[in-house]
């Protein structure tokens, strides 16, 4: 190590070999703590994506199918019917429900929810799909 | 005596050779100093990339889950809207069906979920799962979906022939699918969508239900 002439580019030393030895632990750390924050990162996402990509998917799916269920020819009942599924598929569609960063993802969410059991009410069919005989349904 | 003035009398050699073991402890306390640094660098670190990777990595899991749950929710949302139609209907004799297909779709999300949660432990997690879209893309070809309904047909029955036939498809078609191959992945995607989907448009026939719905359950998967 070359000696130092005055005081003060001691210190600067000094001070330099502790940041140096700062910014290299800094550095081995900021590589680990990257890699188990994406892994940790990654697991929670996929969980929490997977149940709204499930859910919205859900909704879709019912929608979707209920509009060809409905009778084509139809009176003023069916077709308040028909406007609110399709009012939910629409909603369904716009909805950017893979993007974890968009910012009205909840409230949408929930609006989408609240369609949902709008127009299983409408349809006179409960939420969960709870059917009365789904017991005696199930033997065999 | 601080480690500043043994190193000023470095500048000294006479000093320096007098003071040697002096040096000893001044020594040490430097090398504690330094990797005391080192530590607290490490920790910072450590914090500041966790800190950023989670959010990153946090949003690319949760595209990829809510790609992969998305098709599952539409077969159980299918099946769930032909459930209340034929309770309403008085088709009373499909609702064991329909309930069955909703469990076999229920556990298939069940083990998807169980997937995504362990899937940490694995390097790559990334890559295995687009090689899972690679594999649902693949399937939906509509060369192997017809394949599969031929033979089908030919063995009269579905269950275990048919997801063997469903494997075949994948052999022969595509190179990529036999490269990615995740047994615990490939088995439930490829075959419990592809069967709960073959069911549910023998059902819909059976029903004599409208072709509309037959080709809204033609579409799912994509």
């Amino acid at each position: 190590m070359a000696a130092p002439s005055a005081g003060s580019d001691m210190f600067d030393e000094i001070v330099m070999a502790e940041d140096r030895f700062h910014g290299e632990g800094y550095q081995e750390g900021y590589a680990e703590g990257s890699h188990a924050g994406a892994a940790e990162g990654r697991r929670c996402g996929a969980l929490h994506g997977a149940k709204i990509g499930s859910e919205i998917g859900s909704y879709l799916g019912f929608a979707l199918t209920w509009q060809h269920l409905l009778p084509k020819c139809t009176d003023e009942k069916d077709s308040k019917k028909m406007r609110a599924l399709d009012s939910l598929i629409g909603m369904i569609q716009k909805f950017p429900y893979e993007d974890p960063t968009y910012e009205k993802l909840q409230d949408d969410l929930e609006k989408i929810r609240g369609k949902f059991k709008q127009v299983c009410s409408m349809l006179n069919i409960r939420s969960d799909f709870r059917i009365s005989n789904e017991r005696s349904s199930l033997t065999f | 005596m601080s480690w500043v003035q043994v190193v000023a009398n470095r500048s000294n050699e006479d000093i320096f050779d007098e003071d040697a073991d002096e040096m000893y402890p001044v020594q040490k306390e430097w090398n504690n100093t330094m990797r005391k640094r080192l530590k607290e660098g490490y920790r910072d670190g450590v914090e500041a990339g966790k800190e950023l990777a989670l959010q990153e990595g946090f949003n690319q899991g949760y595209r990829q889950g809510a790609e992969l749950m998305v098709a599952c929710g539409q077969f159980r949302g299918t099946l769930n809207a032909l459930l209340s139609w034929c309770h309403l209907n008085g088709h009373d004799s499909a609702l064991r069906k329909i309930n069955n297909l909703l469990e076999v779709i229920g556990k298939h999300e069940e083990d998807l979920l169980k997937c995504l949660n362990s899937v940490q432990l694995q390097p790559n997690v990334g890559d295995i799962l687009d090689s899972i879209q690679d594999m649902d893309l693949s399937h939906i070809a509509p060369a192997g979906v017809d394949c599969s309904e031929v033979k089908a047909e030919k063995y009269g029955h579905v269950g275990s022939s048919d997801e063997n036939c469903c494997r075949n498809n994948g052999e022969d078609g595509s190179l990529q699918f036999d490269c990615n191959r995740e047994k615990l992945f490939t088995d439930p995607d490829k075959s419990t969508l592809a069967w709960v989907k073959k069911q549910t448009l023998w059902l819909v026939e059976q029903l004599g239900l409208s072709l509309d719905i037959l080709h809204h359950i033609q579409q799912l998967e994509h």
